[in-house]
């Protein structure tokens, strides 16, 4: 890690690097080896109690303006502690993100911050920069959905996304309406009660906590019968011995009993296949099976697996036993049988590993000052290139016109035409 | 005096990019443009920073190689309450004399909130009272540093790759497939000597520069993942070592799962802001009384006027109204001599050194529901900075502007 951040050598100053997630920011600075704060992407306003999430696809521009506007301006002053005109940004974005919530944000980072550029990096291929191959299958396990992108070369290859609304908010339903049902509170006065009765109802981030402090994954085995024993249609099967009780207290007085059986449980909605016989794995294959040939082969043998939802215990395992498990079936003996599945380890956790490949792309600072939208490019054009838009002019004239413009793939990995 | 917790009641309009109603309280006043600014329309920066514990102020580049972390102070990493370091004695030979025991200091960190220690984490002891607190590194900062110097050597080819290319003569009758890395000109190349497409590493395959190659290796990926201990489905947990989200995140490099892996780490610092006016650059202060006269006239709104959000009608004073200027020492001195003004009694209520109360007549136009009013504020400004443009001698003041304020009042619902 550099001591002295480019000083010396009278470059830059190093960028900001972003990752704005559903649930969880990571924000730091290009260059290091982690994020200086990972914190969740809501702020207080000072009407409600309640914080207000910042991640929203549904507001009207004033109000995602207002609030894109004091999340990053607690980012900058209270995390980073920097001026943000001094220093360019690279945002991690995934290629799924609207198009009116990523012209918001370029509006607040330019307009009232005044940052002299910005760079959209695609959170599937940054992770591959963390571990130096140029080919991967990965697959983001975030807070609202799942998304799996294959990169081949260092191209994301759009077509092939496949992506599923599981992920740590279906975690969360689960849990509250399990809990709700099955499990009893204790009071200062009573006992037994349920919890309902005590509580109106519980908050995400109780929630949260118990997902995160008590429930794992399964093994395939296991996490099989528990399935078929949830959906019992032979009326035979035997579900496992759950695992111990836990006493979580809510507050001083308050005890909550978390059954066992929900503890290994909750987190098989991810990986039991519903009416279309889709799981979390069968995205993998799926993707895999539109591959084209040649390509299946490495993909298959570098699978990397990002998000914070796949920090779960016994998640990556299960994973590939299902995944292996899941290559024998029918519709995909033919074309994966003799595949074999590897999955990567990144050199950071899960949640931040994109948020590292951003930062060490953002450590470029060449490559950086290109391939970004400078703040006089976006004042005179008015809008941030999108890869699904193909009428933005190009930032510097590499082409001559009259000529063809660059194929659809080379824009995806960079930000210029 | 109830209405000091009310400062909503007198809101003062700037005009922005957007049009704010704000109290008088939350504005700033810019004196080169002469004009209300609230925070919204202001930048901030980052003034300096100082540690919120033991209050010491740090330069920017020491913030900067610190991480924006103070040197002293550690956080605790169950509760995030400042720790403190304790001391206590223990018996230790002597350095000369083994035989011998002596009482020496050891100190430890400890938070009194929580009673969280720096022995529950198996930290040992230090001898001195501070500096002596390591916080552990982040065991993948080589191979990332690896990567970091293995892509930053690509990107240096590829700048030169592209600087070359633009000082290379364009030639327009070259087909497309010439002409850029991506045509077919280089795939051909590429194809008889083997390699593989690909945007980053095909650069490799140009003349030479003459540096070192770094290569690094790819990562490997494995075969297998570690399972689930077994015991991890019987074995009952102990909530409190387990530790919780929030605590996790606060250490991003580590994340550890067992409270006995918590490390504290060093305290986060806070900045000073200071705030910019955006057109003209130049720091604000609040709004600063001046200290000769102000001529105050009261206007009213204009019918068409798109501002004006009043549910009542208002009659103004039409003559003048005259503050006196604000006299610092007048504070202290019991005795001041009442400035002799005339008043209209039916005016003017009261006079207090540089305050004024006056009367206005409020007609609701509406049933029910809040009685708003608003008017425009007109008073003359003079601007005691020095002025841009050079003053002739002997002139001493400056130049009297004319600024006006709409104001609104609300006044309250109306009552039965």
């Amino acid at each position: 890690m550099p001591l002295f951040e480019g000083l010396g050598t009278g470059g830059e100053k190093t960028a900001v690097v972003v990752d704005l997630g559903a649930a969880y920011t990571k924000c730091g600075f290009a260059g290091e080896c982690g994020p200086r704060c990972i914190i969740p992407s809501e702020i207080q306003r000072p009407g409600s109690t309640q914080p207000v999430k910042v991640v929203q696809y549904n507001v009207n521009t004033e109000e995602l303006f207002s609030l894109l506007k004091d999340f990053i301006h607690m980012l900058y002053f209270r995390h980073l502690l920097v001026n943000p005109r001094d220093r360019r940004v690279v945002i991690i974005e995934s290629v799924l993100c609207p198009s009116h919530f990523r012209e918001t944000l370029t509006k607040v980072f330019f307009r009232y911050f005044e940052v002299p550029s910005i760079l959209f990096a695609p959170s599937h291929l940054m992770s591959l920069l963390t571990l130096g191959i140029n080919s991967a299958m990965v697959m983001d396990c975030g807070y609202t959905e799942t998304l799996v992108l294959p990169v081949y070369e260092g191209i994301p290859i759009l077509s092939l996304w496949e992506a599923l609304p599981l992920g740590g908010k279906t975690i969360h339903k689960e849990l509250e309406s399990m809990l709700v049902d099955q499990c009893t509170v204790d009071t200062d006065s009573t006992n037994g009660q349920s919890l309902p009765s005590v509580m109106g109802s519980i908050s995400e981030s109780i929630i949260e906590d118990i997902k995160v402090r008590t429930c794992f994954v399964s093994d395939l085995q296991r996490g099989q019968n528990i399935q078929k024993a949830k959906f019992n249609l032979d009326g035979t099967a035997q579900r496992p011995d759950p695992p111990p009780d836990v006493d979580y207290p809510l507050d001083g007085e308050t005890i909550l009993h978390i059954k066992g059986s929900i503890r290994d449980s909750v987190i098989e909605i991810l990986f039991e296949q519903d009416n279309e016989e889709k799981s979390i794995a069968t995205l993998i294959l799926d993707s895999l099976i539109k591959c084209p040939i040649d390509t299946r082969k490495t993909l298959s043998e570098n699978l990397v697996i990002i998000g914070g939802t796949a920090m779960l215990p016994g998640f990556q395992h299960r994973l590939l036993a299902e995944i292996r498990a899941l290559k024998e079936k029918p519709k995909y003996k033919q074309s994966l049988s003799n595949k074999n599945f590897r999955i990567h380890s990144p050199p950071a956790k899960p949640n931040c590993t994109s948020w590292l490949g951003g930062a060490i792309f953002g450590s470029l600072q060449d490559i950086l000052g290109s391939r970004s939208i400078s703040r006089d490019y976006y004042n005179q054009i008015g809008r941030i290139p999108d890869w699904c838009s193909l009428s933005s002019p190009p930032p510097e004239s590499v082409y001559d016109p009259g000529k063809t413009p660059p194929p659809l793939m080379k824009r995806a990995f960079s930000t210029e035409k | 005096m109830a209405s000091l917790l009310q400062p909503d009641r007198v809101l003062y309009l700037v005009s922005g990019e957007k049009k704010i109603r704000s109290p008088l309280s939350q504005l700033y006043f810019c004196r080169y443009c002469s004009e209300l600014r609230s925070l919204e329309c202001v930048s901030h920066e980052v003034d300096s920073h100082y540690c919120p514990s033991c209050l010491e102020n740090m330069p920017s580049a020491e913030a900067k190689l610190k991480k924006n972390r103070c040197a002293n102070c550690f956080d605790c990493p169950c509760c995030m309450h400042t720790l403190s370091t304790r001391a206590t004695n223990i018996p230790a030979p002597l350095a000369d004399d083994p035989a011998k025991t002596t009482m020496k200091k050891a100190y430890y960190l400890a938070c009194g909130f929580c009673r969280w220690t720096s022995r529950d984490v198996g930290m040992a002891d230090k001898s001195v009272a501070s500096g002596g607190w390591q916080e552990p590194d982040n065991p993948h900062s080589l191979r990332i540093s690896k990567l970091i110097e293995y892509y930053q050597q690509l990107a240096q080819r590829e700048k030169v790759e592209r600087d070359r290319k633009k000082l290379a003569r364009r030639r327009a009758y070259m087909p497309l497939a010439f002409s850029e890395k991506y045509g077919l000109g280089t795939r051909l190349q590429r194809q008889r000597s083997g390699a593989p497409i690909s945007s980053i590493s095909g650069l490799s395959l140009k003349e030479n520069e003459d540096q070192k190659e770094i290569k690094i290796e790819p990562a490997q990926a494995l075969e297998e993942v570690e399972p689930l201990p077994e015991d991890y489905y019987t074995r009952p947990i102990n909530l409190p070592e387990v530790t919780t989200l929030r605590q996790r995140l606060l250490q991003p490099d580590f994340q550890p799962i067992c409270a006995s892996q918590l490390y504290p780490r060093h305290k986060h610092l806070l900045i000073k802001r200071s705030l910019r006016c955006r057109e003209s650059q130049v720091l604000l202060t609040l709004t600063n009384p001046v200290e000769n006269l102000t001529h105050v006239t009261l206007l009213p709104c204009e019918e068409g006027d798109q501002d004006d959000q009043s549910t009542a009608k208002v009659v103004l004073s039409p003559k003048e109204l005259v503050l006196a200027g604000k006299d610092a020492a007048a504070e202290y001195d019991e005795l001041a001599e009442p400035q002799d003004f005339q008043d209209d009694p039916d005016i003017v209520a009261f006079r207090k050194s540089n305050k004024i109360g006056f009367f206005i007549k409020v007609t609701p136009q509406q049933e029910e529901g809040e009685v708003t009013v608003s008017f425009k504020l007109r008073h003359d400004f003079r601007n005691l900075a020095t002025p841009i443009r050079p003053m002739e001698e002997g002139e001493q003041g400056t130049e009297a502007v004319w600024l006006v304020h709409h104001v609104e009042l609300s006044l309250g619902p109306l009552a039965a």
